[in-house]
């Protein structure tokens, strides 16, 4: 092609010369005389190359090449390059597969895009759960969906020593699904005809794989679930998880609800409002259709209910992936993006200052391809196209570093977690698909773009004439450009310090609040009512046992219920926590009655009206005075027992109750709280449903922990839900803490890294710009130290500005944090933590300057000014 | 930006000469440059500059195909030969070209 391109011309060429020649012309002349007027050659064959629009493609394998010989002899750049980029590719795309998996993956169900979860709000804006009745009722009048199923949790079970977790179903829940079965079959509408129907139970292919060892004999073992004998008669197809945010392990009949439960039965008297309907939307209505045919029949179903509790709107939630992609969705990931996306900004900010670095030190070949008659749009096309190859092996090396991430992240959790709470750890598998990767090639050229754009523009810049006489300096300034990358980068790195520094000490002080209850030698125990009486009777005569006791609700966990109370009449009234406990949870954990005396087993049994407040509740009420003997108002109000679905035991009946005892404050509710604002104690047994049970032991809790499982599964199998040392039960509480500072650390150690690496380069490079600069000063009379405290001034201009900028944004970033989060021992303003992540950051930055500012301290006079 | 303009001017008219001439036999790009040069009583100069890329513009829109053969000279060289697509081409770019220089006649009668 190219030769054949050069015999064409040349051919002309000899031609027109030999007509010249022929008008009688002397060859010398007559060649000087065609040349001269068919102007350049090879401009005539780019042009003609051009012509045949091959020509993009022949310049990019150029470029490839070109660019590929380039870094060949430059491989310490083009590494340090890669691993950059690819480090801050890897973290987003572990992100991006996470947030894919939950969010993005559409569910393995048939034509996923048609489930929506049925719900309805109320004027308070609160969600709606359906009873039987209700739902049987729907399902007669339904007037969006062309099929409807319910289904509702079963609470964690303990099968074989496996902690699973279920659903129950209605019958035609795989049909409505479209899930077909790996092994046996699925539930059928025969399996939940009448309540109490034959028990049967589908397992998913991830628990039969993982807890059942893919046991070949699966279908028709019997297995207990909370006690029941539940008969295996199916696996569910691969990758089917149901339709909730966790992992399902198995599905039973929403008939076996009445001997699943604890609670009211789902079929009885009280019809309590359990279910959650989830429908397939009939094709010939769009989404908003459907919403308002909902909202009117809820409207109408509900008329002749109190004014609160009358629907107001429909609500349709999409059911196509594990987690909907919802404004709410998106709002709580955006920040997370963000956090992840900076680090990967200041990678390409690193790399955008290298890449400046090296088409300086380009300038000559720049130059001279220029004055050769190279365009300035090929020659930046050239350079990114090296950007571009550069960022291929990132990409392919980002992938790596993503699936080893993930890995290690799981490793990690698994290995730190306390170890009674392993199985609650339950992901989704994060594979990356197609959709991971295009993620992950997008970002990776967008990176390339993003370091290589600003460079290639400024090295392309200079002028060709000025290039001819080898003068580079004059017109090319990338100074600017370079000292914003670094304050940008000094300033995401600031920013991520000081939210580092505030979250490890949110982390400290989480590590080291004193929680007020001792927790060393105390077990925590969750019991099925059914066999209540008889498991207690077997704890407490186990020699190791020195106590029992009771409460509504384990510590440290989930927030105490609350119900407004008053001082006395005509007072104010407010929510107050409130803590349902047996007289022995106060020598349990050795919380203190600092004042009055304790329930006497005769007030438990009975349920008196009686009650132990904290200190800081008593001050709350009786401010100055001695709330001892005080009567406490307490208004529970009826229709407001939805924040109390959890607690069997509501609030009480009795209206006022005697002040008996304060005691010391404690963390009886979430410990993210700190210990309770208000907690008002009030008296029950271990053996009333519903409580959790605690046992002080002697010797080795873990000892006595396998101990007391073991001789329980053995006496009352079902009986025991659950075991726990209360010390996990608190590192567990703990444990979301520790990985945020796990993260936030991490994340923050990266920007700085970074960060410095960015500075050190630029300030290397500058000092060997400045050569002769500082030679002439050295030999007019500079000392050295004068001159390495030029260079450190620099970095110190970088980091303070850096610093104002980024601290400003910190500041306003945590205040919104502050507000948004409802955690009180995150604290109003951590002015130590703040200082401590500038001062970081501007002593970071002056590091690493120290090694440049040598450098340049120790520039030899002479031997520089001689150089040219 | 100036030169680029020229040259557009340029290309419409080239190409239509190019295909013109063409239209009788193959030739290669010296004897295409010389037969307008020659035709045109020496008022129209193809430039070089111009003739090759308009060649291989031509050749790569499918109007015009090259073989190499044998020069009169007895030199390889390569022919440009007129399609059916070309000669469609050729013809619809002659018509435009007479209304075109029509109308311009016209005007500069009248005005």
């Amino acid at each position: 092609m190219e030769t054949e391109l050069e015999e064409e011309l040349q051919f002309h060429v000899d031609m027109a010369v030999r007509k010249q020649i022929a008008a009688g012309m002397r060859p010398v002349e007559a060649r000087r005389e065609v040349s001269k007027r068919f102007g350049g050659v090879e401009q005539v064959k780019e042009e003609c190359r051009d012509m045949r629009g091959l020509r993009w493609m022949e310049t990019i394998l150029q470029d490839v090449r070109y660019a590929l010989s380039g870094f060949g002899r430059t491989p310490g750049f083009a590494l340090t390059v890669v691993a950059t980029i690819a480090l801050g590719l890897g973290l987003n795309t572990a992100l991006f597969t996470i947030f894919n998996a939950y969010v993005l993956q559409p569910l393995r169900v048939s034509d996923p895009d048609r489930l929506y979860q049925f719900t309805w709000t109320n004027r308070n804006l609160q969600g709606h759960e359906f009873s039987w009745r209700e739902f049987q009722e729907f399902q007669k009048q339904n007037p969006a969906f062309a099929d409807v199923a319910a289904f509702h949790r079963v609470s964690f079970s303990r099968v074989e020593g496996h902690l699973m977790l279920g659903h129950l179903v209605t019958g035609n829940y795989f049909s409505m699904l479209g899930v077909s079965a790996l092994r046996g079959r699925t539930l059928l509408p025969e399996d939940a005809e009448v309540p109490g129907s034959a028990p049967v139970a589908v397992l998913s292919a991830d628990a039969w794989s993982k807890k059942f060892a893919r046991d070949p004999n699966i279908i028709g073992k019997q297995i207990p679930i909370h006690g029941r004998r539940v008969q295996i008669v199916g696996v569910a197809q691969d990758g089917f998880r149901g339709i909730s945010e966790v992992p399902l392990d198995f599905w039973v009949p929403v008939t076996l609800a009445p001997q699943l439960d604890e609670e009211a039965s789902l079929f009885g008297p009280t019809q309590p409002e359990r279910l959650t309907v989830v429908g397939r939307l009939r094709r010939d209505l769009t989404l908003r259709q459907a919403e308002g045919a909902l909202t009117a029949w809820a409207q109408r179903h509900t008329a002749d209910r109190p004014e609160a509790a009358r629907a107001t709107r429909a609500i349709l939630r999409s059911k196509a992936t594990t987690i909907p992609l919802e404004p709410e969705i998106v709002a709580a990931a955006v920040p997370v993006f963000l956090a992840f996306g900076m680090v990967l900004l200041i990678a390409c900010a690193n790399v955008a200052n290298m890449m400046l670095a090296r088409a300086m030190a380009r300038q000559r070949e720049i130059g001279i391809r220029l004055a050769m008659g190279a365009g300035r749009p090929r020659l930046i096309r050239q350079l990114l196209t090296e950007s571009i190859v550069l960022a291929v092996p990132a990409g392919a090396a980002g992938f790596a570093i993503s699936g080893q991430s993930i890995r290690w992240g799981q490793w990690l959790i698994l290995n730190t977690i306390p170890s009674g709470y392993l199985e609650f750890f339950t992901v989704i598998p994060l594979q990356p698909d197609a959709r991971v990767f295009c993620m992950m090639v997008a970002a990776a050229v967008l990176s390339a773009l993003l370091f290589g754009i600003a460079p290639a523009i400024q090295a392309t810049r200079s002028n060709v004439m000025q290039a001819a006489r080898g003068e580079f300096t004059t017109d090319f300034r990338p100074a600017r450009l370079r000292s914003a990358l670094i304050v940008g980068q000094v300033t995401v790195s600031v920013l991520f310090l000081i939210c580092a520094a505030v979250l490890i000490r949110v982390n400290d002080r989480m590590q080291r609040l004193d929680v007020g209850l001792q927790t060393r030698g105390v077990l925590e125990l969750n019991l099925q009512d059914r066999f209540r009486a008889r498991a207690l009777q077997e704890v407490n005569s186990d020699p190791d046992v020195e106590t029992i006791a009771g409460a509504s609700k384990f510590p440290f966990g989930g927030y105490l219920p609350r119900v407004p109370v008053a001082a006395g009449q005509g007072s104010e009234q407010f929510p107050a926590g409130y803590l349902y406990a047996s007289p022995a949870y106060f020598q349990i954990f050795r919380l203190p009655i600092l004042r009055g005396r304790n329930f006497t087993p005769e007030e438990a049994t009975a349920g008196a009206a009686v009650a132990i407040l904290s200190e800081a509740t008593a001050a709350r009420l009786w401010p100055g005075h001695d709330a001892l003997g005080q009567s406490l108002r307490i208004q529970a109000n009826p229709l407001q027992p939805h924040s109390l679905r959890d607690v069997r035991q509501g609030p009480p009946t009795y209206s006022s109750v005697a002040i008996i005892g304060i005691a010391r404050d404690a963390v009886n509710g979430w410990v993210g709280d700190g210990p309770d604002q208000t907690c008002i104690y009030l008296p029950t047994t271990a053996l009333a449903p519903g409580n959790v049970v605690f046992a002080r032991v002697r010797g080795d809790t873990k000892v006595a922990e396998r101990r007391l499982d073991t001789m329980l599964t053995a006496s009352s199998p079902g009986a025991l839900d659950q075991i726990h040392p209360m010390n996990e039960v608190l590192a567990a509480q703990l444990y979301p803490f520790r990985a945020l500072y796990w993260t936030s650390s991490a994340l923050g150690g990266l920007a700085l890294l970074l960060t410095l690496s960015g500075i050190y380069g630029v300030l290397s490079y500058v000092v060997t710009q400045r050569r002769k600069e500082i030679g002439i000063r050295m030999a007019l009379g500079a000392r050295p130290g004068a001159v390495a405290a030029m260079v450190l001034r620099q970095s110190l201009r970088f980091a303070l500005a850096g610093a104002a900028i980024g601290g400003t944004a910190a500041l306003g970033l945590l205040r919104v944090v502050a507000s948004q989060i409802d955690m009180k021992m995150f604290g109003s303003f951590d002015w130590v933590g703040i200082g401590a992540g500038l001062l970081l950051a501007v002593a970071a930055s002056t590091a690493a300057a120290w090694l440049p500012s040598r450098r340049a301290a120790g520039i030899e006079p002479v031997s520089t000014l001689r150089c040219d | 930006m100036k030169q680029r303009s020229r040259l557009d001017l340029l290309q419409g008219t080239l190409d239509l000469l190019i295909l013109r001439a063409l239209q009788t036999e193959p030739m290669h790009g010296w004897a295409i440059s010389e037969r307008i040069q020659q035709i045109s009583q020496e008022v129209l100069q193809v430039n070089q500059g111009s003739l090759y890329p308009a060649l291989h513009r031509l050749e790569h829109q499918g109007w015009i195909e090259a073989e190499w053969g044998i020069s009169e000279l007895g030199r390889r060289a390569r022919f440009y030969r007129l399609n059916a697509a070309g000669r469609k081409q050729l013809e619809l770019e002659a018509n435009q070209w007479a209304r075109f220089t029509a109308a311009i006649g016209r005007v500069l009668d009248l005005a």
